[in-house]
C-alpha cells in the first residue's frame, strides 16, 4: 500500500489574526506557535495503524506552506511516516482550499497513491474543501467526515464509516484508490516513539517548488472582526467581584 | 446576460427536508440582484413530489439515488448543471452537502466557498459571508471563478421565502451508475440523553478545561442550578471525557436552554451552531478574542479553573 496524508499545519487558536492594509487577509505575529491540524493527525494516525497491519506499506506525508510547516512534517515522521514533501509556498498570504487542491492533485498524478487521507476539514478555516476537491480532480472516489476505515483484503477496495447528522452513521465500500477524510475521534494519535524520533533526525523532507496557478477561484474581498449577535456584557473587577456580578445577574433573571 | 442559480434540494427518503427551504431564501436575495430564475435539482427515486414555490423543480431519477452517496450525487448535479447552465449552485452543509459539494465545485472547475452564513449587497456587488480564523473573523468573498459553488449553514437562512407561486415540476430519468461506491448500510444510533435534552440549564466544557479532572468543576457548578445538565464540545467528547451523546454542536445535538454556560470553548461555527438559540448565554474563556464572545450575553474574561471555584463559593456565601 501506498499512502499519502496530507497534512495542514494551523496557528494556536487563542493566537490573534491581524488584518492586513489591502482588509483582504489577516496575519499572526513570528511569536505564535503552529501545529498540525488536529484532524490531520487523527488523519496521519490513521495511516500508520494500517501499515502496522500491512507491513509493506508506505506513508508520505505532503503540506503546502512556508519554511515553518517543515516541523509539523517532520513532527508526522516522528509519528513514524516514512517520507516528506513539502510544496514550498513562501508567503502567508492567502492560498485558497481550490488553489491547494490543484497543488496536491498535481503532486499525487506520477505518484500512484492507493489511498489518501486529509482530515476533514482545518481547525481555523474549517472549509473541508481540499480533501474531496483532491480527489475530484484525481477521478478518484471520496468519503467526508470517516469514523471508521478499513483496508479489504484484496486490497482493491476501502470499507468505510462515515459519520452523518445527528450521530448516524453510513457505511460503505470504496474502490482503491480513493480519499478519505477523516473526521476527529476516529482514533487517539500516538506520542513519536524515541526510536521514531532519531530516525526521523536522518530523513530528509524533500522541496518542492510549486507554480502558482494564476486562475482565482474564490476571492476574498474584505475581512472584519464578527460581528456579535448578543449583549455581550464583559464583566469587570476582580475574579471576586466578577464572580459576584455574575450570580447577581443570574439571580435577576431568575435562573438560580 | 441573465444569469441562473441552481439549488440542490436535501431529501430523506423522497420527502424535501425544510433546509431546501432555507436554500431558496438565500436563491431569492441572489436572485433579486440579478434577475435570475432558480431552478431546484432533486436527486432521488421519486414519483410524486409537492412543488416548491418560487422555483421549478428538476426531478433527477435513478434507482441508485434511493439514497445519499457521494457518487451519485456528483453524477446526477453534474447532469443537471449540465442542462441548466447556472452561475451558481446553492448546496445545504449538511453530512452530505460538505460531502459532494466541493467535488462538484472541482469537477465544474469552478469556485466553492463552504458553511456561508449570510449573503450581502455591496457597492461592489454580492459578498458571501463565512466564518473564519477560529471564528474570529468574517471572510466576505466575491463571486470569483464560474460557475460558483456555495454550501450553506443550516439555521443561516430562517425566515420563509417571499411567498410565490409554485413552480413546474419535471421529473427526469437518469442512468446513473455507481463504478466506485457498493455495499452501502445506514446505522441509526441510539444518541439519547433526557436529561440534557430537556435541562433548563446546561453547564458545558470546551477543551479550555484542559483536563479531565476539571469535569468535576462543571459537574459541581451544574450541581448549583435546578434542572441543569453538562455538556461538551467535540474535543470533549473526542478525548472521551464525556459521552458522544453529550456533544453540542453540528455533529450533535442542538440545544436551546434558558441558560448556557460555555466553559473554556472558543465558539467555532461548528458548536455555535448547536447552542445559539439558547434563551441566555455567558462564556467563561482566558483568550479575550475567542468567538464564543461574539455569541454571549455575559462574557468573563478569567481562567476556568480559578473562576468557578469562586462562583460556587460566592453562591453559598450568598445564599445564607
Amino acid at each position: 500500500m501506498k499512502i499519502l496524508v496530507c497534512i495542514k499545519q494551523v496557528p494556536d487558536p487563542e493566537s490573534k489574526p491581524r488584518i492586513n492594509e489591502a482588509n483582504n487577509w489577516a496575519h499572526y505575529g513570528d511569536k505564535v506557535s503552529y501545529w498540525i491540524n488536529r484532524y490531520d493527525e487523527h488523519a496521519v494516525e490513521e495511516a500508520l495503524r494500517i501499515k502496522e497491519k500491512i507491513p509493506a506499506t508506505r506513508i508520505d506525508i505532503v503540506s503546502i506552506g512556508p519554511q515553518r510547516v517543515k516541523t509539523s512534517i517532520r513532527r508526522c515522521l516522528e509519528m513514524g511516516a516514512d517520507q516528506g514533501f513539502h510544496l514550498c509556498y513562501d508567503s502567508e498570504d492567502y492560498l485558497s482550499p481550490t488553489i491547494k487542491s490543484r497543488l496536491i492533485a498535481e503532486f499525487c498524478r506520477k505518484r500512484n497513491y492507493d489511498l489518501i487521507l486529509t482530515g476533514v476539514m482545518s481547525e481555523d478555516m474549517m472549509s473541508g474543501q481540499t480533501g474531496p476537491m483532491i480527489a475530484a480532480r484525481l477521478g478518484i472516489p471520496s468519503a467526508a467526515s470517516v469514523m471508521e476505515l478499513e483496508i479489504k483484503e484484496e486490497k482493491t477496495s476501502l470499507r468505510i464509516e462515515r459519520e452523518l447528522d445527528a450521530g448516524h452513521r453510513c457505511s460503505m465500500e470504496l474502490k482503491l484508490p480513493a480519499l478519505a477524510a477523516i473526521q476527529s475521534g476516529i482514533n487517539r494519535p500516538r506520542y513519536p516513539s524515541l526510536s521514531h524520533v532519531l530516525r526521523a533526525k536522518n530523513l530528509i523532507i524533500e522541496e518542492i517548488e510549486c507554480s502558482i496557478p494564476d486562475a482565482v477561484y474564490e476571492n476574498i474581498a474584505a475581512l472584519r472582526e464578527t460581528s456579535s449577535d448578543r449583549e455581550g456584557l464583559i464583566l469587570e473587577g476582580t475574579t471576586q467581584e466578577k464572580a459576584a456580578r455574575l450570580w447577581q445577574l443570574l439571580h435577576e433573571k431568575s435562573l438560580l | 446576460m441573465q444569469s441562473s442559480i441552481m439549488i440542490v434540494c436535501e431529501q430523506s427518503e423522497g420527502h424535501i427536508l425544510a433546509v431546501t427551504h432555507e436554500l431558496l431564501t438565500c436563491a431569492d436575495f441572489l436572485a433579486a440582484e440579478s434577475c435570475a430564475g432558480t431552478t431546484a435539482v432533486l436527486p432521488g427515486n421519486i414519483a410524486d413530489v409537492e412543488p416548491l414555490p418560487g422555483a421549478n423543480l428538476l426531478v433527477i431519477n435513478s434507482p441508485t439515488l434511493r439514497e445519499y452517496t457521494g457518487e451519485g450525487w456528483e453524477k446526477a448535479v453534474l447532469l443537471a448543471a449540465e442542462q441548466i447552465k447556472p452561475d451558481i449552485i446553492i448546496i445545504a452543509h449538511t453530512s452530505s452537502g460538505y460531502d459532494y459539494a466541493p467535488r462538484v465545485a472541482a469537477r465544474l472547475d469552478g469556485g466553492c466557498i463552504t458553511s456561508v452564513t449570510g449573503v450581502e449587497l455591496s457597492p461592489q456587488g454580492v459578498r458571501y459571508i463565512r466564518s473564519g480564523f477560529h471564528g474570529k473573523l468574517e471572510m466576505l468573498y466575491s463571486s470569483g471563478k464560474s460557475p460558483l459553488v456555495i454550501t450553506v449553514l443550516p439555521g443561516a437562512f430562517k425566515g420563509a421565502a417571499k411567498p410565490a407561486p409554485p413552480g413546474n415540476i419535471t421529473y427526469m430519468d437518469a442512468d446513473i451508475q455507481l463504478q466506485q461506491t457498493s455495499e452501502l448500510h445506514f446505522k441509526t444510533a441510539d444518541q439519547t440523553n433526557a436529561e440534557l435534552e430537556v435541562a433548563d440549564v446546561v453547564i458545558a466544557a470546551g477543551k479550555g478545561i484542559g483536563k479531565v479532572e476539571n469535569l468535576e468543576l462543571i459537574r459541581q457548578m451544574a450541581a448549583r442550578f435546578k434542572h441543569s445538565a453538562i455538556a461538551g464540545s467535540r474535543v470533549v467528547c473526542d478525548n472521551g471525557w464525556l459521552e458522544y451523546n453529550a456533544q453540542v454542536g453540528m455533529t450533535g445535538k442542538t440545544v436551546t436552554p434558558l441558560l448556557y454556560v460555555a466553559c473554556g470553548i472558543s465558539g467555532s461555527m461548528q458548536h455555535i451552531a448547536g447552542m445559539k438559540d439558547s434563551k441566555t448565554i455567558v462564556s467563561i474563556n482566558r483568550d479575550p478574542d475567542a468567538a464564543i464572545f461574539k455569541h454571549s450575553d455575559i462574557c468573563i474574561i478569567e481562567d476556568l479553573e480559578k473562576f468557578i471555584p469562586v462562583f460556587l463559593q460566592q453562591e453559598e456565601g450568598s445564599a445564607v
